[in-house]
């Protein structure tokens, strides 16, 4: 568990980028886009923000969870629901930051498990605002890499779908 | 939820591959890891095994058996041994899984997924007399295990033999949370998930909670008071909010609230430059 998923919402320009990634990469069935574990957000005229599973020390989820369905995966630190769900919907209820969610086009809950150590948010993230590292960039080194990368959502989806 | 108490490891072969499992885990799970399709209709991962359905059934042959000598039982309450030959597709599995279809078929005639199994088991027509009905449950139980898992147990098997059926004894154990419909294998429970802003299941009524906002359906009050109960039960704080919010207003709630820190740091962080 040396790396973490670290997030630094006023880098975010709310591109979706990071919502399209998870997508793309947690979808079970090709050609259905599965609800994105990532949500970013315009709060106001000035601030965005982007939310995900903060992993928390105490999760209220698996508290809740009537049968061990929520298990922290030790190597990358994240909560992880397995098969055992039965679907009560308890953590959905349960977790105050809303990080814990139903889709319904799958009809499964799904929650964030940093893609079992290569978070695809992180990874086409344009401004450093997702970025998964051993330790925090600083902001030059954010505008360094995103002076590198594109932010364009086209070019970026392009990206995605090359690999 | 046949877990492994110990880190200990038994070696066994399962239709001629050779693999590892944790001692106490269950043939069922074991195979089911391999990749190898068991069918069942009473098992689930989350749930105490039970042996309703019968449908797992697998060969198997201790070491020192003689050769000729196997079998037949129920893999998912089966653990695995040290030496143990698996055979999951035989001959002798298939025609007492079509066995057991077979009399399901007769069982529930109405069951559209039942018949379907029957026909991957070569069963176009059940043998025996059909049941004269539209009932679809075939009492597998997973309905009983699950709101026993959730803490409810409201739904129970009553009376006994050939007149067994699952019922709510009492109606106010329920919650109206639908977990029992949705693991139905058949879809035995009929239910109205919503109806006007009401929802029905085990002839009983229930009202809904909607999020103000967004108008997503969070549940029935008895089912967020249930989840509360739970939680507090366990040690969490329980907010007021967390009742009357779908998870996409939390989210957008707490990136509001979190967002107006970020932007006061950074002013003061700024200033004190």
């Amino acid at each position: 568990m040396s790396k973490r998923l670290y997030v630094t919402p006023y880098r975010c320009i709310d591109c979706k980028v990071c919502e399209q990634a998870c997508s793309l990469a947690n979808t079970p069935v090709p050609g259905v886009p599965a609800r994105p574990r990532v949500q970013s957000f315009k709060v106001d005229d000035q601030n965005n923000f982007v939310l995900l599973c903060l992993q928390c020390d105490e999760p209220s989820c698996q508290a809740v969870c009537p049968v061990g369905a929520l298990e922290r995966n030790p190597e990358t630190g994240a909560i992880e629901v397995n098969d055992k769900c039965i679907g009560c919907g308890f953590c959905v209820r349960a977790c105050p930051f809303g990080c814990m969610d139903y889709d319904d086009t799958h009809n499964e809950y799904i929650k964030c498990d940093v893609c079992k150590g290569d978070p695809a948010c992180a990874k086409y993230c344009p401004t450093g605002a997702l970025v998964w590292s051993d330790k925090p960039w600083t902001d030059q080194e954010a505008e360094e890499y995103a002076k590198k990368k594109s932010s364009d959502p086209f070019t970026i989806a392009l990206e995605m779908t090359k690999k | 939820m046949s877990e492994a108490k110990t880190n200990e490891t038994v070696h066994l072969t399962i239709d001629g591959r050779e693999v590892d499992a944790p001692k106490g885990a269950m043939i069922l799970d074991v195979a089911r890891g391999m990749g190898i399709d068991v069918p069942s209709l009473c098992a689930h991962p989350g749930l105490e095994p039970f042996g309703a359905c019968r449908l797992c059934v697998v060969e198997i042959q201790k070491p020192g058996w003689d050769d000729w000598y196997k079998q037949l039982v129920t893999s998912c309450l089966y653990p695995v041994e040290e030496g143990l030959k698996v055979w999951t597709d035989s001959d002798e599995v298939r025609q007492n899984r079509s066995v057991v279809l077979d009399l399901q078929m007769a069982r529930v005639p109405e069951s559209d997924y039942i018949r379907e199994l029957g026909r991957q088991y070569g069963v176009e027509k059940t043998s025996y007399a059909e049941r004269d009905t539209k009932d679809t449950c075939i009492m597998c139980t997973i309905c009983v295990r699950a709101c026993e898992a959730i803490g409810r147990s409201a739904i129970a098997t009553l009376s006994r033999g050939p007149d067994k059926y699952v019922d709510v004894p009492n109606k106010d154990a329920c919650i109206g949370c639908l977990v029992c419909a949705s693991l139905c294998p058949t879809d035995a429970i009929p239910f109205t998930a919503n109806d006007n802003g009401k929802r029905r299941i085990w002839d009983k009524e229930f009202d809904l909670v909607t999020d103000e906002r967004t108008g997503e359906v969070l549940g029935t009050p008895e089912y967020l008071a249930h989840v509360q109960k739970r939680a507090e039960g366990n040690g969490l704080v329980w907010p007021e909010t967390l009742k009357q919010e779908s998870a996409k207003v939390k989210r957008y709630e707490y990136a509001r609230k979190l967002s107006r820190v970020a932007d006061v740091e950074d002013r003061l962080a700024d200033e004190a430059k």
